[in-house]
Formats: structure tokens, sequence, C-alpha cells
């Protein structure tokens, strides 16, 4: 009875915040658990095939999104949570909204992306087969410090389970669970590819092995920590992958093969290379057809903010959402491959979902743009901190007189598609995203097709 | 002109919060005015005489950063301290600061710090975070500091030790008595973590002067950098804090 009573609130208070507006899905779920505190392992026992989750630093929600689209793509019916409401509450309201009022409808999957620090209590609640970890980076640096901790939970949270975990061989973070949990471990990595450096300049933590606590070695890497390293005092070296994949192109998509699959992704850089080759592996893992994950991945569009293009006057505008130092230096790294001219511009904010520290824009690296003729022209930084930006450019040496700062978004974006090129990126960390893309729309809308003289002297009117 | 060295202590294992950023613009600015200066890493088994170096830096790490270089930095400790002694610029952030004092608290107890000034610092209930102006005199006129702050020790100094500045807003030491970081001679410890010295310039040119004269090279520093961003940036986060966000 408490738990149908709990369903019906909670889709109740669903219903109310979707109608005032609220994006919140966090709050339903945890009225639910408020009521009826075994309501997510009573609803977790109506998923008939597997339950899937999906934790780790960066990545999880594009990984998650793409094993969904391969799951609806063989005609399954699934439970997935939406990006971002990734704690139990969040968890819960995704199971409460997809399920009827008597919470009896069944699923064949549930496939569930989970904060790092709620596996321990999500796997209390809820047996899923297999968890898959997509890589440990310092991400928000308010709770680093707690990333060893972090680790540990989920290490103690999944030994002695029924769980198949998929890791990703490249990390040196994660490759220890094998010897440490006794679970059976399935590792998916990249071969050598083209992209590859031998050393690497921003990363921190992950160069010293977990066994030892010695330095690491890497003869390469393929971005930040993730490479293929050795640890000269005890031996410990990359996990033997089981689904490699080779022959990596990035350009103008991602394409590569994953034991003798062919894939091909219209998405960019090497971070997203990642969140496919391991929602491959774990849809080869659970015995998914090739057809079926090759046409997923194929179709899959880049979702709104992680990366979006715009027509605006005839030139190509990116909107890529930049929110710690590997992100971003990624981001960098691809769209200085980009050989089209172009300008950037950078929306930094500190509110509390963007990481009130900004310490991390100096973890990012600019200095390699400097000599790169595909750089962009001018930068042009905006939000609430673009004095820090612009500092952080500033002083890895790229010309001042072309370090623009405008603290207003709209005049920001303005400028920097008044200025010359062919292609402009607008990066934005996560609170002014929102209002970057609404500015971009509208002007899509006004400026779709190219720009009338009158046109252009105004937008360079209102820019100045 | 034989270049100026700075000494980057343990770069891999003590830089949790881009303390980097201190360095670079360190650097940077030393080459703005003219000055060849170089960065000497020094790793865990590193030779370093402090007698050849102009300037030490150490950033702050996690407590697994920490234990590690404890032992090697801790038979350096009788050079290091004579170093200071002797006047040598040194700026230490976060739980490197912490390791300067007597005695420091962890997880896992009270633990012997290096003892080059007088101060303790134990472990609060709640993490101290959040930007922080203060204001102090080391440049030889008022002037305010912009920073961000994240600790969970509570630094007590004794009587014989002087603060680094007086916190405006924020917590600083131990969020009680309104000191931030200690100041001896040209040492400076200090909970303001990341890029401290990019948005503070008159802090960065402090730690400058301070090695260009203990060269004996003499200059009237005519020759000032075109500081806008650094200022704009400084002014930026001073307001947003003082008007409380
Ligand atoms: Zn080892």
């Amino acid at each position: 009875m408490r738990k149908i009573l709990a369903i019906f609130v909670a889709k109740l208070a669903l219903w109310a915040s979707r109608l005032l507006g609220y994006g919140g899905t966090d709050f339903p779920g945890r009225l639910a658990r408020k009521i009826y505190p075994a309501i997510l392992s009573d609803l977790a026992a109506n998923i008939d095939e597997e339950i899937f989750i999906v934790t780790g630093t960066n990545g999880k929600t594009t990984t998650t999104n793409m094993i969904a689209a391969m799951i609806k793509e063989e005609g399954y019916t699934y439970v997935h949570n939406a990006a971002g409401a990734n704690m139990m509450g969040g968890i819960t309201t995704s199971f409460i909204e997809a399920t009827n009022l008597m919470g009896t409808r069944h699923f064949d999957y549930a496939l569930l992306e989970a904060d790092e620090a709620n596996v321990p209590l999500l796997i209390k609640e809820i047996s899923p087969r297999v968890v898959l970890i997509t890589n440990f980076f310092a991400d928000q640096l308010d709770r680093f410090g707690e990333l060893d901790h972090t680790i540990n939970l989920i290490k103690d949270a999944v030994r002695g389970q029924d769980i198949e975990l998929v890791l990703n061989a490249d990390d040196p973070l994660v490759s220890h669970f094998q010897n440490e949990t006794g679970l059976h471990c399935w590792y998916y990595g990249f071969d050598q590819t083209d992209y590859d450096s031998p050393s690497s300049t921003h990363n921190r933590e992950g160069q010293f092995c977990v066994f030892c606590g010695h330095k690491l070695r890497y003869e390469r890497y393929h971005y930040a920590q993730l490479g293929k390293y050795y640890c000269p005092e005890c031996g410990n070296s990359n996990p033997r992958a089981n689904f490699i994949a080779k022959n990596l192109r990035m350009s103008p998509a991602i394409q590569f093969e994953v034991n003798d699959m062919e894939i091909y992704s219209p998405y960019q850089g090497f971070y997203n290379a990642y969140n496919i080759l391991a929602a491959v592996s774990l849809a080869k893992l659970v015995g998914m057809r090739d057809e079926a994950v090759q046409k997923a991945i194929a179709k899959y569009e880049p979702r709104a903010g992680r990366m979006e293009i715009f027509n605006i006057d005839s030139k190509k505008t990116i909107l890529v959402l930049v929110k710690n130092a590997t992100g971003f230096n990624q981001t960098l790294q691809m769209l200085s491959q980009d050989p089209a001219s172009k300008n950037l511009f950078i929306a930094l904010n500190d509110n509390a979902a963007d990481g009130r520290d900004i310490s991390w824009i100096w973890d990012v690296d600019f200095a390699f743009l400097a000599d790169k003729h595909s750089r962009p022209q001018h930068y042009i930084c905006s939000g609430q901190r673009s004095g820090d930006m612009a500092l952080r450019i500033k002083y890895d040496g790229l010309p001042v007189d072309h370090i623009h700062i405008s603290a207003s978004l709209k005049d920001g974006i303005l400028e920097t598609l008044s200025l010359p090129g062919e292609t402009a990126y607008i990066l934005s960390s996560y609170t002014a995203l929102f209002a970057c893309r609404n500015i971009l729309l509208k002007l899509q809308k006004q400026y779709g097709s190219p720009l009338t003289a009158e046109q252009q002297d105004q937008s360079m009117l209102t820019s100045s | 002109m034989k270049s100026f060295i700075i000494a980057y202590m343990y770069p891999d294992l003590m830089n949790l919060f881009a303390d980097r950023g201190n360095i670079i613009c360190l650097q940077k600015r030393m080459q703005w005015y003219g000055f060849p200066c170089k960065v000497q890493a020094v790793h865990i088994g590193t030779a370093l005489s402090f007698d050849e170096v102009d300037m030490v830096f150490m950033g702050g790490g996690s407590d697994r950063g920490l234990k590690s270089i404890y032992g090697d930095l801790a038979s350096r400790a009788d050079d290091f301290k004579q170093a200071v002694e002797d006047q040598l610029p040194v700026l230490c952030i976060g739980n490197a600061y912490q390791l300067l004092g007597r005695e420091y608290e962890t997880a896992e107890g009270m633990q012997s710090g290096l003892n080059l000034c007088d101060f303790y610092t134990t472990l609060a209930q709640e993490r101290m975070v959040g930007n922080i102006v203060l204001e102090n005199s080391i440049t030889g006129q008022k002037q305010f500091i912009v920073g961000f702050e994240n600790h969970t020790g509570k630094t007590f100094l004794t009587d014989k030790a002087s603060p680094f500045a007086s916190v405006i807003k924020g917590y600083g030491n131990n969020g009680e008595d309104g000191s931030e970081g200690i100041n001896y001679k040209n040492l400076v410890g200090t909970y303001l973590h990341g890029p401290l010295l990019p948005k503070n310039p008159h802090i960065a040119d402090y730690f400058i002067q301070t090695m260009v004269q203990r060269r004996g090279i003499r200059t009237d520093w005519q020759h000032t950098l075109d500081d806008t961003i650094e200022w704009l940036a400084h002014e930026q986060i001073k307001s947003r804090v003082l008007k409380g966000r």
C-alpha cells in the first residue's frame, strides 16, 4: 500500500514540477523513498533481463546514452535515467516515471548512469549484472582528494557480488580492480593511434602506481593519464584488453575497428572515441548484434550542449560544454586539428554547478596553440570569471592584443561572430551553457541565411 | 646575466589545485622584466643546494602526496631552515604550508612538522572553502589580495609568528582570529591555493623584487608591465566577494 502511495505522490510531484517548469528530477524520487524506502529495489525487480550501471568521472552520460540507443535499436524496452539525475533520488525518479500506478510494469533492461559516490548505495538496493567504469579523473577540484576514497568505496561495494566489471584498460586508476575485487573483469582499450604522444603535460595523480606508489612510465599517451604504461618498480602494466580498438581515425568523423567490427560515429574528439568504445564493449559482452550496435552509433548525434553545430550568417558555429581541464584540453586539441580559420569564445562561470573553484583552468594548456597554424585568431573571454580566463591565456604566451574580455555573453558572442573567420568555437562552462545556446538559436533563426549589409552593420553595432 | 632559478618542489605530487599557475606566472613575469629565469623541478631524491636557487615554491598535495614526499623533505629540513634564515624567498601553499609548522593533524592523527616556523594545525569539523579577500602591506603599502581557499586544517600562530595577511572576507588560518597564512623573513605560507600570483601581480612582483635584490642587482623598476588584465581579474572577484556574491 505504501508502495502505491509512494508512486502516486512521486508521479504527482514529477507532474507538478514539470508543470512549474522545473527540470529537477531528484525530488520526486527522494519523496518516494521517504514514504516507502524499498521502492527502488521493488521496482528494479520488474526488470526481466539485466541491469547495467555506468559510472566514472568523464563520459558517463554519453556512454549511457549510446548504450540506450543500442538497446532501442534491438527493440527492447528499458528504464534509463536522464542526464545529470544520477544520484539515488534521480535514479528512483526514473523508475517511477517509467512504471504504472501499481508499480507492476515490466521492462527488459535498466540502464543507469550513477554518480561515483552513489554506486555503493545503488548496489545495496539493486543487483546489476554489469558495472562499467569509464575512467577516474580529478574532476571538480572541490571534491578532489576524495578520489582515492571513492575508488575504494566502489571496490568494497562490488567485492563478493555477482557482478561483471567492464573497465578501461588504459586508465591506471581502474586497472587494478581485478586483483582487489576478484570479480570477472572485461577490459577495453586503444591500440597505438596516430594521435598518441610520448609525453603528457597535464596529468597528476594518475601517474603513480596504485600498487606500490612508484611513478609510472608511459610508452605513449592517448589522452590525459590514459595510455600504455608500466611500473618500473613492481611490473604493473595495462591489463590485456578483451576489446581492442584499432585503426582510429578522427577526421572527418570517428572511425575504428573493435575485434573486426567497424565503427563509425559523427562525434569528434578522443574522449568520445573512448565513450563509443566503452558502449560497444558492453554491447558485445551482453550479446547485442553487430548490426544494431553499428547502426545505433552511426545514428547517434551529439546531444544539446555537449557539442552542437549552428549555422549563423553561413559561419559554422560550434558550441561545446567544458567543465574540467581534461575536457577543455581535449576540446583545444580538437579545434587545433580543424584546418578552418577560427575564433574562440569562452564563457567561464563559477556558480556551484560549475564548481566554485576555477583553479583548474591553470591545468588547461593553451601554450601548444602558439605555434599552430590552425590556432584561433582571437580569444573572447566572457562570463563571471572572464578576467581569470583571459589571464590564463595571456600567461600561456598568446598575443595580448588578440585576447578580449566581454563579461556579457551576448556581446561576447556577437563580437566573436563578427570577426573574420570560417568557424566560431563557443566554449562554455555549465551554468552559462543554456544562455549561450539560446543566444545562438536566436541568431540562427535571425541570420540563418547570409546577412544583409544592413544586418551586418546592426550586429556590429550591438557588439561594440 | 646568470639565469634565476626557482626550485619547484615535487611538481608531480604537490600540485593538487593547479598551484603550478604560480610558477608559470613568476617565470613569465621575470622574462617580461628582462631577467632570464629557469624552473628546476625537484623530485624525491633530486639533488638540491638551497644556495644555488633564488626561490623555493611548493604547492599543496593530497594526503597521499604529502606522505610520499615527507621523508625526502625532512632530510632537507636543516638546509631549508638555514636558507629561510638567509632571506630566501619561499612560497608554500595548502598542506605544504602546514608542513612548515610544529605539527599538523591528518585523519591519522597528529604529525610532526618541519618546525621552520612557530605554529600548529588541527583538523576542523567543516571544510573552509570559498573565495577570499585579504589585505596586507607586504609591498610597503596596504593592498588587497584575492584568492580561493579550501582546507579542513585550522592553523594557529603563536605570538612569535606573524600572519601573511588579515582576512577581509573568508576564513583564513582558522576562521576565528582573522589571520591568514604566515610570513617569516621572505617566506610566505598560505591557504590561497591555485593561481594566487597571476591575479595578485603585486605579490608576484614582491617575490621577484626580493629575488633580484638578493642578487645585489640594482634596478629602479621603471620597466613596469601592463597589468590591465591582471587587475581586471582581481577586481572582478574582489567586488563579487565584497558584495557577498
Ligand atoms: Zn608499482
